[in-house]
């Protein structure tokens, strides 16, 4: 068989998507004992495991440069084009919200709201959806921050719980769309590397 | 101030050496291949009206992503996104009452609009052929069999050719009671292979269409494929769809035959975008390139927008990607063979008639411009030329650099 690449997004993402290789069997030593190596080897079957952050994975993997990525769907959405999205893997599991002050009424009104958010394009094609007009202010950090700070009259991020938002006075309007983390496959690699691909997949759909 | 005058905008990249020697040697390759199969060439406008490629209810450019620009008197033109559209133009105002059918091929720079922090390119060297006027079994043979033979023509041993049939989408989509919102979702699913999301799409439709299209974009591969189809489409008694599936059986096998055996796979979950195709869609697949290198099929509705009811198929290459993957496997040798000629003053002529007589046997000769012999030869050090021609009035010397005499 030829080698594939897949690329995991670092962190929580890396983790799960460890414990389900170790339950599908593939030896994962060099992962755990990673170090600052960025390049990791599977001995059987014959895989390399790249480590970057979400955004890289799909850079990754839509360049061809990796076969295949695990990257949550709130990445995909905020960043995607073309590549496959084979398989849901069901761990990450979270939702996109509107969250707005806890008793605000945020679609009243006339004047243009205003949404903060770490996903601009997500929260832009959502109001886009509902043919309504919306500041978007990009927040790389905390951003329920900015409806506290009276910047922005309500937020579209990844909601678990919902603690943060209790905490913070915020309460959620409205569901956007779920999250989990996904399988993705480059277009051309499924094509030119079909029976090795789907092998491992389906040894994956398995352990699902 | 001027901020922006070294660099290129996002999407332009300068080419050099042998970026452009490469990317030479594939377009006459593939010149040389298209005219050696009867088609003639054409070059449309690099810019055209906006109109053109608005088709308001296909929509097969979104006009997000074409480049637009003005004419004086404020009409709105776009650069050229694709090349096909333009071509049908042609087709259906100059070339119309032409005999048929009619075998056209390109080689042209299209535009598109990309946001240039992926590295992707926004003007592409697109080579193609069209072949118009006749929507016969042969006309999809010839044009498939014809991709194949370009991308061996340019020396590219290991890539795929797959096949799909873009009428079986239709067919089950239009039996499937759905809004356009969904259909536009069921259809991204099927070309994302988004098996889960298609899955949850389909829930609501309890038909032997929703169940169909459920399984297309798990349905590629090689022959093994039809039968999957011929079981999965047996509870549609119409017999339309069976009629595409032999059609696509034929064709494969008829390609097999070509001695494609190993290349082909077929995929029935092949559903782009706004797409003006409405019978076979191929794409062709290169070691060392991430996308489709090849994107072509019929399209027998795309002239009628144009007034002139002809159907047609045709291919689409793209050399950029081409280029890079020969320049990435070192097939191609950069170092081409230089000669340095040396002359005194008096000598000039000489000189130039000599690196005539050598630019005609193939051997590029360089011209050294230096006064004197040392500079040459200091010159040559730092090109790696290992030896320089001297020509006087009435004979040429080769030296070898570092001093001795050859001969």
């Amino acid at each position: 068989m030829s080698k594939l690449r897949i690329a995991l997004t670092k962190g929580r993402l890396e983790n799960k998507t460890v414990e389900l290789f170790e339950k599908m069997g593939l030896d994962c030593s060099a992962i755990r004992n990673k170090g600052r190596s960025l390049i990791l080897h599977i001995p059987e079957p014959d895989i390399d495991v790249v480590l970057a952050k979400a955004a890289d994975v799909i850079t990754y993997v839509e360049s061809g440069v990796c076969d295949m990525g695990v990257v949550g769907k709130d990445t995909i959405q905020e960043c995607g084009s073309s590549f496959y999205e084979v398989l849901d893997l069901g761990f990450g599991r979270c939702k996109f919200a509107l969250a707005v002050p806890a008793g605000s009424d945020f679609y009243g009104g006339y004047g243009t709201k205003c949404i903060a958010t770490k996903y601009p394009k997500v929260a832009r094609s959502y109001f886009e959806s509902k043919g309504m007009d919306i500041d978007v202010v990009k927040i790389e950090g905390s951003v329920e921050l900015a409806p506290l700070l009276g910047l922005a009259d309500g937020i579209v991020d990844i909601v678990e719980t919902g603690r943060t938002l209790k905490e913070n006075g915020l309460e959620i309007a409205e569901y956007v769309s779920d999250i989990s983390a996904r399988l993705i496959v480059n277009v051309a690699s499924l094509k030119l590397k079909k029976n090795d691909i789907e092998n491992f997949v389906e040894r994956i759909e398995r352990c699902l | 101030m001027r901020r922006y005058d070294k660099i290129t905008p996002d999407g332009a990249k300068d080419k050099l050496f042998e970026q452009c020697e490469v990317r030479r040697e594939v377009l006459s390759a593939l010149s040389l291949l298209f005219e050696g199969r009867a088609y003639r060439e054409v070059i449309t406008p690099g810019f055209e009206f906006y109109d053109v490629f608005d088709s308001s209810s296909n929509n097969y450019f979104p006009q997000e992503n074409m480049y637009k620009l003005t004419d004086l008197k404020g009409r709105m033109l776009v650069a050229r996104p694709d090349s096909t559209v333009p071509i049908a133009r042609v087709v259906a105002t100059r070339l119309r009452g032409h005999s048929l059918p009619i075998r056209l091929y390109y080689s042209q720079d299209v535009y598109r609009m990309v946001s240039g922090s992926n590295g992707r390119s926004g003007e592409i060297m697109q080579a193609g052929v069209e072949l118009i006027g006749s929507s016969s079994a042969k006309s999809d043979l010839e044009v498939l069999s014809l991709a194949a033979e370009a991308l061996k023509c340019c020396r590219i041993a290991d890539f795929r050719i797959e096949i799909g049939h873009i009428g079986i989408y239709k067919y089950l989509i239009n039996s499937l009671n759905c809004s356009d919102e969904q259909r536009e979702a069921i259809r991204s699913c099927i070309e994302s292979k988004n098996y889960a999301a298609l899955g949850d799409l389909l829930k609501e439709f309890d038909s032997p269409a929703a169940k169909a299209l459920g399984q297309l974009p798990r349905m590629f591969g090689g022959a093994e494929v039809f039968e999957e189809a011929a079981e999965l489409f047996r509870d549609f008694e119409d017999g339309e769809l069976d009629e595409i599936l032999k059609y696509l059986e034929f064709v494969y096998s008829s390609l097999q035959r070509c001695g494609l055996e190993s290349k082909l796979m077929v995929d029935f979950g092949l559903v782009n975008q706004a797409d003006y195709y409405t019978g076979i869609i191929f794409h062709g697949y290169i070691k060392g390139a991430g996308e489709p290198v090849v994107s072509g099929g019929r399209y027998d509705g795309l002239i009628k927008d144009f007034g002139e009811n002809l159907p047609a198929t045709g291919f689409g290459i793209n050399v950029d990607l081409i280029t890079a993957a020969l320049l990435q496997s070192g097939l191609y040798n950069a170092e081409k063979k230089k000669v340095l000629v040396f002359c005194e003053a008096e000598a000039v002529s000489s000189a130039f008639s000599y690196i005539n007589a050598l630019s005609q046997s193939g051997v590029a000769a360089e011209f050294c411009t230096f006064d004197t012999l040392e500079e040459t030869e200091s010159y040559a050090v730092s090109v790696g030329a290992d030896k320089i021609c001297v020509v006087t009035a009435d004979d040429v010397r080769m030296i070898t650099v570092g001093g001795k005499a050859d001969e």
